[in-house]
């Protein structure tokens, strides 16, 4: 499935974005206003300091939360105003999330982790599992589809939670530091998978990230500094002006 | 909303710590089993005291008296002159206790539907000695058999028949209560107290009957009619006629019926045995009370393990919810866990409240109360594994609710937040 012909369109976009958390004297203004395209096809890292907002901004990209003021569209669809039963339909159809945990149910197996999202959908169970045995495959999990998360190891782990983010085909892979919890080797491993993914099936991927090697390995950085963005351009670019800046 | 992955995540849910499952199906398991053995054995004791007395008494007694009692002079003449002639201490006027005209009576009582059969008494007390034992027996004069087809009599003999009052001229026959305390068996000869003249008269026990209903056994003592009449000095009178009907559970109906039609007061089984039956309501009310008591505690147990199992799945409820899934996909998926546990606590329940039964039924346990037993009983009866059943498994539905739609109400964001 190549989704390059369909590069450059807008997969999700935010317009004068605001979110605020906490009521009345607690309230405290996290995001101020971002304007934001993610194109199809994007492999697109966030980056910035705890508290300036990258994962308050992946909630709302996942339809996970709304905005306080401003918009937020996936796919054009506006989800500000959408009922919570709509919300999660966009979830389910359009969005796969990739967690620093990777919050795998412990009583499924890997096969079943993956085919999750599927049933939700109404996938019959053979055509989901199908499709989860070659998405484990595809991640090197060949062979070890029956095993309880348990027996795994943790790289393994967030590959499962990779594959099950892919389930639905989902039109953006959304990332909040999914190698935030892994070595070197195994954080390299994800990035290869994320870089494969955007080549060959032409997935739009946005991770937030600490990691400026990591990062690096992206087509675009954009930078948040106190719930604004401060930079957004080519991995080199961006991360040579911060080097600058210190 | 697609239930099948709702499903499948409960069912691992319950299965991947059976041992918490176990302990909550038990819970609701032991509260439904007390609840079906309790309600069974008052039940028991309920229905025996109902058959045993429909059985051995009358369903409708016609008395020898009115419910109004006839005016009296003294208190006519005070009303009469608005209150300035009073009469002082005024005596009743003597009057004699019968039925009148007892066979038109019977015929008349026999004519009216609902009514299967119906026969002529003569009751009255009487006091019966065995050398130097005296008791007060409820003496009840009949015709063998057409009392019979009344009261169900010869069956509960335990020794002799009820015809054989008929083979010596002073035959009677004792409750086994009564035999015991008079210390007397088939075959003896006691004495009874002459009413009117004074004196005593000779009687041969010929038979012995028990029905199981203490108060019954103890006092009553059957002759035929001819000697009743003759012990209780009642010349040729007869002052109770009592009724069998189709149906005893019309007897309230039956009997107010009658009792226009003859004018003589009458009483249901009821209405005699008023008293025990609201007895039997206190009773069912107290069961009641205390299984439910039993059953709360038992939805408490439910509603902490799925608190802790909603607690500890934080997590992956937020990642259900990331996945698509909604508020109502989750607390549904709570509240088919509280059903399963329910549900499976409901037949364990019903099953262990039908073996305990079979097991404490089969045990002896002798009990002379109100009705006298051999072993517990118990009613074996749909209704009441059925409200067991509800009322275990409503609780546990109830109990389920409030974790389930805490479940269902996360917002995946502040989880997420909290671990990341």
């Amino acid at each position: 499935m190549n989704r390059a012909v369909a590069t450059h369109a807008p997969a999700m976009e935010t317009v004068a974005l605001r979110r605020t958390l906490g009521e009345g004297e607690n309230a405290l203004e996290i995001l101020h206003g971002l304007d934001l395209v993610i194109r199809r096809g994007e492999f697109c890292a966030i980056m910035g300091p705890s508290g300036s907002g990258k994962s308050t901004l992946m909630y709302l990209l996942g339809a996970l939360d709304r905005p306080s003021a401003g918009a937020v569209k996936i796919d054009g669809i506006e989800t500000t105003r959408l009922p919570e039963a709509a919300l999660a339909d966009v979830r389910n159809r359009k969005i796969g999330f990739v967690f620093q945990f990777h919050y795998l149910m412990p009583e499924f197996s890997a096969l079943e982790n993956v085919t999750l999202p599927m049933a939700k959908q109404g996938v019959p169970a053979r055509e989901a599992a199908a499709r989860a045995t070659e998405l484990l495959g595809l991640l090197g999990l060949a062979g070890k589809e029956r095993r309880l998360p348990a027996r795994l190891s943790g790289g393994e782990q967030q590959r499962v939670a990779i594959a099950r983010s892919l389930a639905n085909q989902p039109l953006v892979v959304l990332g909040d530091e999914p190698t935030g919890n892994l070595d070197t080797r195994n954080g390299d491993l994800v990035f290869e998978l994320f870089e494969r993914l955007v080549r060959e099936q032409g997935q739009t991927i946005v991770v937030v990230t600490h990691d400026p090697r990591l990062a690096a390995r992206t087509q675009r950085i954009i930078r948040l500094m106190d719930g604004r963005i401060v930079d957004d351009g080519k991995p080199a670019e961006v991360l040579a002006r911060a080097g600058e800046r210190g | 909303m697609r239930l099948a992955p709702l499903f499948r995540i409960a069912w691992r849910h319950l299965g991947h710590s059976p041992i918490r499952t176990a302990l909550s199906v038990t819970g609701v398991a032991i509260g439904g089993c007390f609840m079906i053995l309790l309600s069974a054995l008052m039940a028991g004791f309920e229905s025996k005291f109902v058959d045993e007395t429909v059985e051995s008494s009358p369903h409708v007694t016609v008395l020898d008296e009115f419910r109004d009692p006839p005016d009296e002079f003294a208190g006519w003449l005070s009303e009469r002159s608005g209150g300035v002639v009073a009469v002082e201490s005024a005596h009743p006027r003597e009057r004699v206790y019968r039925i009148k005209k007892p066979w038109e009576t019977l015929a008349a009582i026999e004519a009216r539907p609902g009514v299967a059969s119906a026969a002529l008494n003569v009751v009255g007390t009487s006091i019966l000695n065995f050398g130097n034992r005296e008791v007060g027996a409820a003496l009840v004069g009949i015709d063998p058999e057409a009392q019979d087809r009344v009261v169900a009599t010869d069956t509960y003999m335990i020794e002799g028949r009820l015809s054989d009052l008929h083979s010596a001229s002073g035959a009677i026959v004792l409750g086994s209560g009564l035999a015991e305390r008079l210390g007397v068996r088939r075959g003896d000869t006691i004495g009874a107290a002459l009413g009117g003249e004074g004196g005593t008269r000779a009687l041969r026990v010929v038979g012995v009957f028990k029905t199981g209903v203490v108060p019954v056994d103890g006092v009553r003592a059957y002759t035929l009619v001819g000697l009743s009449q003759q012990l209780l000095g009642l010349g040729r009178d007869v002052n109770r006629i009592v009724v069998r009907l189709d149906d005893h559970t019309q007897a309230r109906e039956v009997a107010a019926d009658l009792e226009a039609t003859v004018g003589y007061r009458t009483e249901s089984w009821q209405e005699q045995n008023e008293n025990f039956l609201a007895l039997f309501n206190i009773q069912t009310v107290i069961t009641y009370v205390v299984t439910s008591g039993i059953t709360i505690v038992a939805a408490f147990g439910i509603l902490n393990v799925l608190i802790m199992l909603v607690l500890e799945k934080l997590p992956e409820i937020a990642m259900l919810k990331s996945m698509g899934f909604t508020a109502a996909d989750v607390t549904v998926t709570f509240l088919i866990e509280g059903l399963a546990i329910g549900a499976l606590g409901v037949l364990f329940g019903s099953i262990g409240g039908y073996w305990l039964q079979q097991a404490l039924a089969a045990v002896p346990i002798p009990m002379k109360g109100l009705i006298e037993i051999e072993h517990l009983i118990f009613v074996d009866s749909p209704r009441i594994y059925g409200v067991a059943a509800a009322v275990s498994f409503g609780s546990t539905i109830f109990a389920a609710c409030l974790p389930a739609l805490r479940a269902g109400r996360l917002d995946p964001v502040v989880t997420l937040r909290g671990r990341a």
